[in-house]
């Protein structure tokens, strides 16, 4: 079994820093969410130095909201004439996982968890076991989230679902590297009628 | 030695009807459930779709859930499906399952129903997809552990990968995997915006064909431990012997020419299983009628198998593109295809395409002693995944 590190963690990128990963030309057509994805991905395999993870794995409680309350809107104001392809492809959950795999051309293990606030911790725990197991030596997880002017107004338009503004990288690998942060020893996930759902990230600090 | 994962319950919700036995004798029968939409209040008729012939309140009194409440339809689906898989398993009373269910609709019905207005205060969560699938093991109290793929239309394929991950790697003995989708106006008229529906009912890997139905449903399968299974006497189904996901890495909802993705997904599923192409007796296509779809995935099946083509064929002029449920169902199929010794012909199919595989259809249909069988399922963003099912000896 193998032991697992993380030797990256990138979260809040300033703006100021995104040219230096990402050409305004690529940048133009993003939405804020995928901008700011995808630039804390690129900047994590900057750091660790891993620039083709085996895996990229996403987590995110509510998926790409943008898009997903645009078609909503275009469906509430023009009923079925609503004609948004775009809008559309880019409403599913996994368009981050995916959009960061076609930006670096990675054919690798890829998926996304959306499961409330665990989803980052079910990404996590299912790199774990494949990171200890052997079927990858790394693994970039992330987790992102955005929240629309109708949340911000009213956190509990779609429920009550505590969801954060935010993107975050993590690289995991078999390898210490020069500088690993932490070992990674384990994942828990606890799910009980009632309660919302938890889960403990067991980290060692090296 | 990793713990060989075996198949010991299935549960089945489709157009085809509710349950395993109404599934099985429709796809021996070849008759479809494609039709015009009944219960989706939707205005544009001129796309059939494979509905679950029945309403909200059917399934909310099959199920015995309390009026009073809104309940997504991806909910209600799903529970059918996951109680008909445990009930098979024995393991109703059973606690400490897990329960890995793959969505993207998750309960957009319920919010598009509302929308602009908020969900009513004091409601119960039922939107996102993570409260789907609570909802849907609430309903049974016997789950500890739940999570939510949600990879668009290869969503419960990967909860089935999880799920086998779980059980290998002694996290877990059991694992309910699977998913669940309810049609939408969401993304029924998604898909009609990316102009990708067929008005008539879809022909996969056919020279005309133009497009997809949009279905729904659910399925789930009851994984376990091969070591589980014998200590509490469970029947053994099959074997999940192989699994290989992989992103094409091409484009956002376009498949690459070479379906590069499918392609590595069927390699690796191969190599995990430990077969050779040439085991492989049926290939349950992600065949989605679409003309993209279809010619990539025959070249990847082309790549693949090379001169010794399995028979292939795509369920999906049955049950419609049951997007995020369509790995279950598939899955499913394939198991009763090996207990009941037949390929599925495929209901629609005239014209053969060079571009694309011939399926088996009406006109070369044949019986099968199958031991080996391959499913796909491929979602947007190229998240392609393929699972390979072993006869249980």
């Amino acid at each position: 079994m193998n032991k697992v590190f993380v030797t990256a963690i990138v979260k809040d990128v300033p703006a100021e820093e995104y040219g230096h990963y990402l050409p305004p030309m690529k940048a133009r057509r993003m939405g804020k969410l995928q901008k700011r994805a995808l630039v804390t991905a690129l900047k994590a395999m900057e750091i660790s130095g891993v620039g083709e993870p085996d895996a990229i794995l996403n987590g995110t409680a509510m998926g790409c909201m943008e898009n997903t309350v645009q078609m909503l809107s275009g469906l509430a104001s023009e009923g079925e004439e609503v004609n948004m392809p775009t809008c559309f492809m880019q409403s599913t959950h996994n368009t981050v996982a995916s959009m960061i795999a076609i930006y670096t051309k990675n054919h690798g293990y890829n998926t996304t968890y959306s499961h409330r606030t665990i989803s980052f911790e079910l990404a996590l725990q299912d790199a774990l076991l494949r990171l200890r197991t052997g079927r990858l030596r790394t693994a970039l997880v992330c987790a992102n989230d955005e929240l629309t002017a109708l949340q911000l107004q009213n956190p509990d338009f779609f429920g009550q679902l505590e969801v954060c503004d935010r993107s975050e990288s993590w690289m995991l690998s078999v390898e210490p590297g020069k500088t690993p942060l932490y070992e990674l020893e384990n994942v828990q996930i606890i799910h009980k009628k009632g309660v919302e759902d938890r889960a403990v990230i067991q980290l060692k600090p090296l | 030695m990793r713990p060989k994962v075996v198949i010991t319950g299935m549960g089945v919700v489709s157009a085809l009807g509710v349950g395993v036995d109404a599934n099985a004798t429709a796809l021996m029968q070849g008759i479809s459930g494609i039709r015009t939409a009944r219960y989706l209040p939707t205005d544009h008729l001129e796309f059939p779709v494979g509905e679950v012939p029945m309403d909200n309140e059917e399934c909310r009194r099959m199920l015995a859930l309390p009026p009073g409440r809104p309940y997504s339809r991806t909910h209600l689906l799903g529970a059918l499906a996951v109680r008909e898989a445990l009930e098979q398993s024995k393991l109703l009373d059973h606690n400490g399952l897990a329960l890995i269910s793959g969505t993207t609709v998750g309960g957009m019905d319920v919010t598009e129903s509302l929308f602009p207005e908020p969900l009513p205060e004091g409601m119960p969560d039922v939107p996102d997809c993570g409260a789907s699938t609570n909802d849907i093991a609430d309903t049974f109290g016997c789950f500890d552990y739940t999570s939510s793929v949600s990879t668009a239309c290869s969503s419960a394929m990967n909860a089935l990968i999880m799920g086998k991950l779980l059980i290998e790697s002694g996290e877990r003995d059991i694992v309910v995997a699977g998913g669940s989708e309810a049609l939408s106006l969401f993304h029924l008229n998604g898909f009609k915006s990316l102009m990708i529906l067929d008005r008539e009912r879809c022909r996969p890997f056919d020279k005309t064909r133009a497009g997809l139905n949009l279905g729904e449903g659910a399925a789930y399968l009851v994984l376990e431990s091969e070591t589980s299974a014998l200590n509490r006497g469970a029947e053994i189904l099959a074997v999940l012997s192989g699994a290989g996901n992989a992103c094409d890495a091409y484009h956002q909802t376009a498949s690459s020419d070479d379906g590069e993705g499918a392609y590595l997904a069927m390699t690796q599923a191969l190599q995990d299983a430990n077969l050779s192409p040439r085991d492989i007796q049926y290939v349950n296509a992600h065949g989605t009628g679409t003309p993209n779809n279809d010619a990539s995935e025959s070249a990847a099946i082309r790549r693949v198998f090379g001169e010794n083509l399995p028979p292939v064929s795509s369920t999906k002029s049955y049950t419609g593109h049951t997007t995020s449920a369509s790995g279950s169902i598939e899955t499913a199929f394939c198991l009763m295809a090996m207990k009941y010794g037949f390929i599925p012909a495929q209901c629609e199919f005239e014209n053969t395409d060079e571009q694309c595989v011939v399926p088996v259809s009406k006109s070369n249909t044949s019986n099968a002693d199958l031991s080996y069988v391959m499913c796909n399922a491929f979602g947007f963003g190229g998240n392609d995944s393929s699972i390979i099912l072993s006869r249980y000896e």
